[in-house]
């Protein structure tokens, strides 16, 4: 069964965090899919940008994901692999509140209380439709069908 | 061109318990206190009371110290001490150090947390609060007198100090005593504490392996484990300390003999022998050691006192898992050279663990009384060393041996968290054997039951001096 994460990032509001924020939208599929595809633990990911109802721009980005297994013991894959990094580090550096301690290659610490601190959902909070994970199902239809 | 290391961590400055195993000391007591509430002075008061006693990593050559402690504190227990810093370390430490063990995020590792499950964190410690463990004492000793001696030199600087010590047994005296006459052995019958890394040092940070020293001392470079805080103002703090995942379970020494009893015939079937030697060789396939030690890599077919300590094999070439099942205890808690999925799982987390029996032996058919395993796994990275680890023995997913999503044949809990995320674990067990169909139990029972954890960090003895208000 999948375990979800809704990182949802309130932003700042100024030009260059918008544009920001909208090229994080554009490029989004592209930036990941490589990481993502060696994780094997992901089912589905996507960012939403959620507009702004009392102003002009963007109020907040939200990454949404379900993938396999416990999330922390595997931040460090994502910590670790270039291009994911960079798209998580780069919403770190939008947010609103800054993190604290700062979202840094040098130390893993602040990435993992990025993640765990702007995460809307816990594990009982998803649906399940079926308990697969990515690897069985990958490897289920790699598998000639039977004669 | 390799970046080289800094020097490795000054010995002095290393609480000994981090790479020492004290396996000289057959004694040894784990007291669990609550630091006075805002009462600096006397948490203060405590930490120095106690400096005399602490042993560093330093070699104490011809003249082994008859008695010896080393001191742990949780994340509550550091924020007692936080007024003395002009930078806070409040939210600095890691996430899972901060939240602590029975959080939701850990649980989806340990598996312990469920609605009528013993091992449920809300009945950890003898029903004490989880997050008043501020400090837990670890003492050792050369005999029982020194120890007694030693305990009773902890008891007063606590209460001269005002703190209160937490009773985390039902029975005997309250408290986490080692059951001394076992020796090396645990209560299930196995020769303990054999495979623990030899903390290396390397030449440069490219080549780390995960055996080394910086995987397990807080604030050196080159880690895949990432030991952390490394910046910002609890780095100075954590600086060569090390984690421990400090974890006390029950052992169903009834459940056990029972499993090794009714699951014997099936095994004189498949391969023939007597019953007693069946169950001796179930003992072996659940942990992929015999009984006194021997791996069943090298000694496949009996146990051998010649093989009793070795820790040099490989599993690669038991593609099939007939000498060692791939479940079997030893193979998921350090698959040395199995392949491991590229990226997410590789390379290997290594841990080093201080274990020790607690409580009388049953005698059966008597088996009432408590007993188990006080367990020290000290690592740099609690999330990804003992968390990474304790994936993998509650579900087997880490390598492409595993054709189902099967569990740890000893260690693992049987019930994944009701909400979680792995909630259709494999529970049984195959048992391949040459030449015939493999044994399968379609259920494991469950062995053994949390009565609690904590997160410590061991401190350097430099951060001990400050906390303890001596640093110059």
């Amino acid at each position: 069964m999948a375990n979800p994460l809704t990182l949802y990032i309130p932003i700042k509001q100024d030009r260059l965090t918008q544009a920001e924020a909208q090229a994080a939208y554009d490029n989004f599929v592209p930036g990941v899919k490589a990481g993502l595809d060696d994780a094997k633990i992901v089912h589905y990911a996507r960012l939403a940008l959620i507009p702004n109802t009392n102003a002009p721009g963007i109020l907040a980005v939200c990454v949404i994901t379900s993938f396999d297994g416990a999330m922390d013991p595997y931040l460090d894959f994502f910590w670790n692999n270039g291009a994911l990094f960079k798209a998580f580090s780069a919403l770190a550096n939008m947010a609103l509140v800054p993190p604290d301690p700062p979202v840094t290659k040098d130390d893993e610490t602040g990435f993992e209380k990025f993640i765990n601190d702007n995460n809307l959902n816990k594990p009982s909070d998803l649906y399940n439709n079926y308990t697969h994970t990515v690897k069985e199902i990958q490897k289920r239809f790699a598998e000639p069908p039977p004669a | 061109m390799p970046t080289p290391m800094p020097p490795p961590p000054e010995p002095g400055n290393v609480q000994g318990l981090i790479l020492r195993g004290y396996a000289h000391h057959p004694y040894s007591c784990h007291m669990l206190f609550t630091f006075p509430l805002k009462d600096l002075a006397g948490a203060t008061g405590f930490v120095r009371a106690l400096m005399p006693y602490i042993q560093t990593a330093q070699d104490w050559g011809s003249s082994m110290p008859p008695r010896m402690l080393n001191i742990g504190l949780t994340y509550s227990g550091i924020m007692m001490f936080d007024a003395m810093f002009d930078s806070k370390l409040a939210g600095q430490f890691p996430y899972e150090f901060q939240s602590g063990p029975w959080s939701d995020s850990s649980q989806e590792s340990l598996f312990d947390a469920g609605t009528d499950d013993p091992s449920d964190p809300s009945l950890w410690w003898n029903g004490y609060d989880n997050k008043l463990i501020h400090c837990i004492v670890h003492s050792y000793a050369l005999t029982a007198d020194a120890l007694s001696g030693l305990i009773e030199i902890v008891s007063h600087a606590a209460e001269a100090n005002r703190l209160t010590e937490m009773l985390p047994l039902k029975s005997g005296s309250g408290r986490l005593e080692e059951y001394a006459p076992l020796g090396d052995f645990i209560h299930f019958g196995y020769h303990d504490g054999i495979d623990n890394p030899a903390l290396g040092w390397p030449d440069s940070q490219e080549d780390t392996i995960p055996s080394d020293a910086n995987n397990f001392v807080i604030g050196y470079p080159g880690s895949s484990s990432q030991p952390g805080p490394q910046v910002g103002p609890a780095a100075a703090f954590a600086k060569d300390g090390c984690y421990n995942a400090f974890r006390v379970f029950y052992q169903d020494v009834e459940a056990f003999d029972q499993f090794l009893a009714a699951n014997a015939p099936a095994v004189v079937t498949a391969i023939g022998g007597s019953l007693d030697d069946a169950r001796e060789w179930l003992a072996a396939k659940l942990v992929g050691r015999w009984r006194n030690g021997s791996p069943l890599i090298l000694s496949p077919d009996a146990p051998d006192p010649k093989t009793s300590d070795c820790k040099k094999f490989g599993y690669s070439a038991d593609t099939a898992g007939l000498r060692c099942p791939f479940s079997a205890h030893s193979r998921v808690a350090n698959p040395r050279d199995e392949p491991t999925n590229p990226g997410t799982d590789t390379p290997v987390p290594r841990i080093s663990r201080r274990g020790m029996p607690y409580g009388a032996p049953p005698v059966p058919p008597d088996y009432s009384g408590e007993r188990g395993l006080i367990g020290l796994f000290l690592c740099g990275s609690l999330v990804n060393q003992f968390e990474k680890l304790y994936t993998w023995i509650n579900t087997n997913d880490f390598s492409d041996v595993f054709s189902s999503p099967t569990q740890d044949a000893l260690l693992a809990n049987r019930v994944p968290p009701a909400t979680g995320n792995n909630s259709d674990v494999d529970p049984s067990f195959t048992i391949p054997v040459p030449n015939g169909n493999p044994i399968v139990i379609p259920t494991m029972p469950q062995f053994l039951i949390t009565r609690g954890t904590a997160y410590c960090l061991l401190p350097s003895i430099a951060t001990l001096q400050q906390l303890a208000g001596m640093a110059k």
